[in-house]
């Protein structure tokens, strides 16, 4: 079987080095038009923002004989008929099945004076503005940029985000220019929104939103600044240009397949005209909508393989659908820590309604909310919280069971506490109480032992056995001696307050949800059709429902 | 009565286990006589004569009709090391069966593997464990030490004073406590992938540039490869996977690094366990673990290092001297045609005799009583029925067998399905030694007879040798044993040919390589080079898979199982020790209080769990130590509530460890289920 894969980025390498490893019989000719190896692009901000080594972006790739990757090729048209794909040598490519993994654009928004070249190459811009799409933008921006050094980025998606925030890390005065009056308007409410701008405010990014760039001002072909809608003048050394992808579809669209925003594909990534050519990655428009991310690229790549090894083929086994997450959308942002994940649309068919519980804590910049139908989280919005970020990342990704109660979600209740809550000092403890761990000894124990004389930790420990394992009772041994002989010596028993005396305490994840959540009804009644404690059906849900006119966001996620 | 004494292992510490360790000798159903199935199903005395010659017999019997592969032999990490090398060499010479393998492939194989694919050598620790307590970080993967090995816990106050002891797992265990104010970091990460944490590790060392470039390019090979094999893993990207923040992610890479000897810290080791190793990925795994330790610069020096903690008393030993299926003594390997040639010549038999490499233990167990597969089957030290995967199944295979024959002290759950019992000695009873975590050979003495008439392995495998041709290559003198193991040994990966009884009841203790008996061992490996090739190590890039088993719609949670302080291995031992019974009488499910909650079960209530291989049931344990998605049983225990009867006997395809530590399942109240109609 011949495969040829147009695109060598991301998930065209990713889709060869697969198949290759799956199916040994599969001839695969791989068409990149960029000189170098596929590197990970999503990780061209983290370059921006000093935490990433731009060496460390190089990404595996097929080594196997299977696979010939033709560098510095350009395919520049399918020939159906004879399924064919034409390069810019002239020479031609037979396949029996073709894969289009070419990949997005930046968008290069018609800034009066932006373009210097009518070539829509980025190359052509003018000096200090540029797109964060190839090495080349990020090398570019990290020349420009510096401490000190005003920067514009224009576009408050996930990428003007991290780039915002990584400039701000460098030392740069950074003004985030947004078209929306919501950042990531895609994926926040209007509440957290507020709450990422003030986060990024509390960084020194000055936020301006409901505005768009209209004009810049140069020196010697160099930026030196932005003019935005609402007249404002804002002298910059650099702008970067993050304002949404475009899939590239041209090479789809000439040979006569269906493009919309993107290439029009089925569940299966084949296109609907010509079931011999598929579409993969930020180039293809699946039933769903593209996310842009590269999670739904591999997904993608992970299912055509799957659904073209011998081992499935012949069994006709269904490729099972992959895990969850292709939607979520993580910021990697220096200083700011938002994840959004879920999209309630896309709730089970279930006719029970989801309920929806949030936190919000603008002082502290904190944000969650949580989204949760049939005993799953389906969408969450978390700001300002790693670790609830993380393990509701887990819980969305993994579909695990969540509490009988959402509110739990809140305040970091999946991963586990960390030892947190010490114990109490070993004067405080009850007499049965196990002081050594390792064997077994009691608070009471250690006691007596001290009253019939031994009056040091070697000595209880002879006599005991406590503190001879692992040793880190030793401390509170010696504690004990201390008191036990003080309080002889007072004719007292060393015994700290009663248990009746001490107030019995929640759990402490529990606690904590409840005071997040105190002026809301949160203890609503199961069972699980209980209608939202908020009062309808994900109304207050913040990821917004796809549009398909609506410019997808970068794919650096 | 035992006492700790100061030694550089455990510094004179010991748990309940240890202080009580004396009463299994004197437990009140010790066998003190070979047992013979009776007609009825029970068991009746038989003396010596009798049940050698019926076992003779029967492997007679078998090889006769099916060949040498007829006979299987099983055998265990806590044999001694004069033990484990003639139960090796019994079966290669005697028997000519390929087929025999250990529960130490349930223990240490992964690690193993790994080490000697990566370093070209597997000695557990490649350091004293003392060490330990010079360095300002410590990360310990999936290890409960504070409970399965309390001593250990002084080596660590060192780094915890620090604040550098950072430990990976899922529960907040009575070690991850130890990282509690301010001692370190708890990372506890979603079961089934620790994997992505380790890429994620070694993805921001790469980034940030943490890796010591020098060492690097010095002694290893292969970083080309793992840098591109790990920019994938970003850490956003595996916190999604792992439920571990990216920040803390970062941190811990921070740290690991600030304390490596490149940047001016004290030193780093990366030690793993169990919790990270028995996965279907355990040796991409471990191998994740050493290329993190090799990017650092920490293997190889002294004050930094990698190291898997070994579980089993002789674990180590075990695993050297030929109970492995592919291996022949001193870490030899089977299909190695010099190494056959060294080993026969010490045996006395031909090269080509010698079988060839047999297979590891899940499968031999599966094999068991079908079509090809043996008939008869030795076990030694091990208790399968509750100590494997999926046992259930094995309990079936045992059942099909024409002959099982089991050695053991006390009539365990795995002897209970034998047609013969043969007792046999145990620790206080025996001479011999025995090769610790840190490949420290020790001794062990006889401080009592032995009772009634249980005998020593190694007298049992004389009396068939002798019953099945020729038993002059069987010595019954451990310290002869041992003489012939270190000649065996010497010029093999672990050689012990310096080493002799006389000279550890001199010096105390020897850490192999020892080649000489003028050589002092050799307390640190790799100071000087890698055993490869080249003399470098390893960068070997491995690939995250999920679990065999992964969490889905009618098994959400993840079942993860591992030991309590107070009991050890199947129990057999310790069930049989009235304070450690009393402490810990039973199974238990742990479950968190919103987990419980949502399941509608209290504490103690008794829930039912089932997986796509069996179920059991058990009382809930309620406990915020634990992930909420996540479920936690003891290993030790048999009958209701024995966790080996869920998990899954999915193998990790280069090391053959099967996945005990991810299973999904499903845990329902059995209160609801009594209620609903069925």
């Amino acid at each position: 079987m011949r495969i040829v894969v147009i695109g060598h980025g991301m998930v065209g390498s990713r889709f060869a080095a697969d198949l290759a490893r799956e199916d040994p019989s599969a001839e695969i000719t791989v068409l990149g038009h960029e000189d170098h190896d596929p590197y990970n692009r999503v990780q061209l901000s983290s370059v921006v923002a000093g935490k990433a080594d731009a060496t460390s972006l190089a990404l595996e790739q097929a080594d196997s004989p299977q696979v010939r990757v033709l560098r510095g090729v350009r395919a520049v048209a399918i020939d159906r008929e004879r399924r064919e794909v034409v390069d810019a040598r002239g020479d031609r490519h037979p396949y029996d099945r073709l894969v289009l993994a070419t990949g997005s654009a930046a968008r290069i928004p018609d800034i009066p004076g932006v373009r210097i070249d009518p070539d829509p190459a980025h190359d052509g811009l003018i000096s200090g503005v540029s797109p964060l799409k190839d090495l080349d933008d990020a090398r570019r921006i990290i020349d420009a940029a510096g401490p000190g050094r005003r920067a514009v980025v224009l576009g408050a998606g996930v990428l003007g985000l991290e780039v915002a925030t990584g400039l701000a890390a460098r030392g740069m005065r950074v003004t985030l220019v947004h078209h929306r009056e919501r950042l990531m308007e895609r994926q926040l409410d209007p509440d957290a929104s507020d709450i990422t701008r003030g986060a990024l405010e509390r960084l020194g990014i000055v936020v301006a939103t409901g505005v768009d760039a209209t004009g810049i001002t140069a020196r010697d072909s160099r930026l030196t600044g932005v003019r935005l809608s609402d007249g404002s003048m804002h002298p910059a050394e650099l702008m970067v240009l993050c304002t949404g992808t475009v899939p590239a579809v041209a090479l789809a669209a000439a040979a006569g397949l269906d493009c919309e925003h993107g290439i029009v594909v089925g569940e299966d990534q084949a296109t609907p005209k010509d079931p011999a050519i598929f579409a993969i990655g930020d180039c293809a428009q699946p039933p769903e909508g593209a996310s842009g991310l590269v999670a739904q690229g591999w997904d993608q790549a992970r299912r055509l393989v799957q659904a073209w090894s011998p081992a499935l083929a012949t069994g006709a086994a269904p490729v099972p659908a992959g895990p969850r997450g292709g939607d979520l959308v993580r910021v990697k942002a220096v200083g700011l820590a938002l994840v959004t994940m879920g999209r309630i649309d896309r709730a089970g068919p279930s006719g029970h309604a989801p309920r929806s519980v949030r936190l919000s804590d603008p002082a502290g910049g904190r944000f969650t909310e949580v989204v949760v139908q049939d005993g799953r989280l389906v969408a969450a919005t978390v700001i300002g919280d790693d670790e609830a970020a993380a393990s509701l990342s887990a819980a969305f990704t993994r579909a695990t069971p969540v509490p009988r109660d959402p509110v739990h979600l809140l305040a970091r209740p999946l991963a586990v506490q960390g030892a947190a809550g010490t114990a109490r000092p070993v004067t405080e403890m009850d007499d049965e109480e196990i002081v050594c761990q390792c064997n077994g000894v009691s608070k009471g124990a250690i006691c007596q032992a001290v009253h019939a004389g031994s009056t040091n930790a070697g000595a209880v420990s002879k006599a005991t056995r406590a503190g001879t394992g692992c040793g880190t009772c030793r401390l509170q041994i010696e504690e004990l001696c201390t008191a036990t002989k003080a309080a002889a010596a007072a004719g007292a028993a060393p015994d700290g307050p009663s248990r009746e005396a001490a107030p019995v305490q929640p759990p402490p994840a529990m606690a904590a949800a409840r005071a997040a959540t105190a002026p809301e009804p949160a203890d609503a009644p199961e069972p699980a059709d209980a209608p939202s404690t908020r009062g309808g059906g994900g109304s207050s849900v913040p990821v917004s429902t796809s549009s398909a006119t609506a410019v997808p966001e970068p794919e650096l996620v | 009565m035992v006492e700790g004494r100061d030694f550089p292992t455990n510094r004179g510490g010991l748990c309940r286990k240890g202080w009580t360790s004396a009463e299994v000798l004197t437990a009140p159903d010790r066998l003190l006589m070979p047992q013979l199935r009776t007609p009825d199903g029970g068991f009746r005395e038989a003396g010596w004569d009798e049940a050698l010659d019926l076992v003779a017999a029967g492997i007679r019997t078998a090889q006769q009709r099916d060949g040498a592969d007829a006979v299987a032999v099983f055998g265990g990490g806590g044999l001694t090391n004069e033990k484990a090398y003639a139960l090796g060499k019994f079966t290669r010479v005697v028997l000519g069966s390929r087929l025999i393998d250990y529960n130490g492939r349930f223990c240490m194989s992964a690690a193993a593997t790994a080490s000697n694919r990566s370093l070209g050598l597997d000695r557990g620790l490649g350091f004293p464990l003392a060490d330990l307590g010079g360095a300002d970080a410590v990360l310990l993967l999936g290890s409960n030490v504070a409970a399965t090995m309390p001593p250990f816990v002084q080596h660590l106050e060192g780094v915890r004073s620090r604040g550098g002891l950072m430990v990976l797992d899922p529960r907040d265990s009575a070690t991850a406590k130890l990282t509690a104010d301010g001692a370190g970091l708890h990372l506890s990460p979603v079961p089934g992938t620790d994997l992505v944490v380790l890429l994620a590790l070694i993805h921001v060392v790469l980034a940030e540039g943490l890796l010591d470039a020098d060492y690097v390019a010095e002694r290893t090979t292969g970083l080309p490869e793992l840098r591109t094999a790990t920019a994938a893993w970003w850490p956003e990207r595996a916190e999604a996977v792992c439920g571990i923040g990216a920040e803390r992610i970062r941190e811990t890479a921070r740290r690991l690094a600030q304390a490596s000897p490149s940047r001016g810290g004290r030193g780093a080791y990366i030690l793993t366990g169990r919790g990270v190793e028995q996965s279907t990925q355990g040796t991409a795994t471990v191998t994740a673990a050493i290329d993190l330790a090799l990017l650092l610069g920490l293997i190889g020096r002294e004050g930094s290092g990698y190291g898997p903690i070994t579980g089993q008393g002789n674990g180590q030993g075990g695993r050297e001297h030929g109970l492995k299926a592919d291996q022949l003594p001193g870490y030899r390997l089977i299909s190695d045609p010099a190494a056959r040639a060294h080993v026969a010549s010490v045996w006395g038999v031909d090269p080509d005799s010698l079988p060839g490499p047999g297979v590891p233990a899940v499968q031999l167990l599966d094999m068991l009583g079908r079509p090809g597969g043996p008939s008869t089957l030795l076990v030694a030290g091990a208790n399968v029925v509750v100590s494997a995967p999926n046992a259930g199944a094995v309990r079936e295979r045992l059942a099909s067998l024409d002959l099982l024959v089991v050695l053991d002290t006390v009539p365990s759950e795995t002897a209970l399905c034998a047609d013969v019992i043969l007792p046999v000695v145990q620790w206080a009873e025996e001479e011999g030694t025995m090769t610790n975590l840190e490949g420290r050979v020790i001794r062990r003495r006889q401080a009592r007879p032995a009772p009634g008439q249980a005998r020593s392995e190694l007298w049992i495998l004389r009396e068939l040798a002798a019953r099945l041709g020729d038993a002059s290559g069987f010595p019954t003198d451990p310290a002869a044993v041992f003489d012939e193991l270190a000649r065996a040994s010497a010029g093999g990966r672990a050689d012990y040919s310096g080493i002799s009884h006389a000279r550890l009841d001199a010096e105390g203790s020897i850490q192999w390589p020892c080649p000489g008996p003028e050589h002092p061992g050799t307390p640190r490996v790799f100071l000087d080079g890698f055993p490869t090739p080249d003399g470098r190590a390893r960068l070997i890039p491995v690939e995250h898979r999920a679990p065999d088993d992964d969490v889905r719609e009618q098994a959400p949670l993840h079942l993860i199982t591992g030991r309590l302080l107070e009991q050890y291995q199947s129990g057999a031992q310790t069930r049989r020790v009235p304070s450690l019974l009393a402490a810990r009488p039973g199974s238990f499910v742990e479950m968190h209080p919103l987990l419980a909650d949502r399941l509608g079960v209290e504490d103690g209530e008794v829930v039912l769990l089932r997986t796509r291989r069996g179920e059991t049931r058990a009382p809930a344990r309620i406990s915020e130590d634990i992930r909420p998605d996540t479920v936690f049983m003891p290993f030790h225990y048999a009958g209701e509530g024995s966790a080996n009867l869920l998990t899954n006997d999915a193998t990790d395809p280069l090391s053959g460890m099967p996945e005990f530590k991810m299973t999904a399942v499903e845990v329902l109240p059995v209160r609801s289920l009594e209620r609903s109609p069925a």
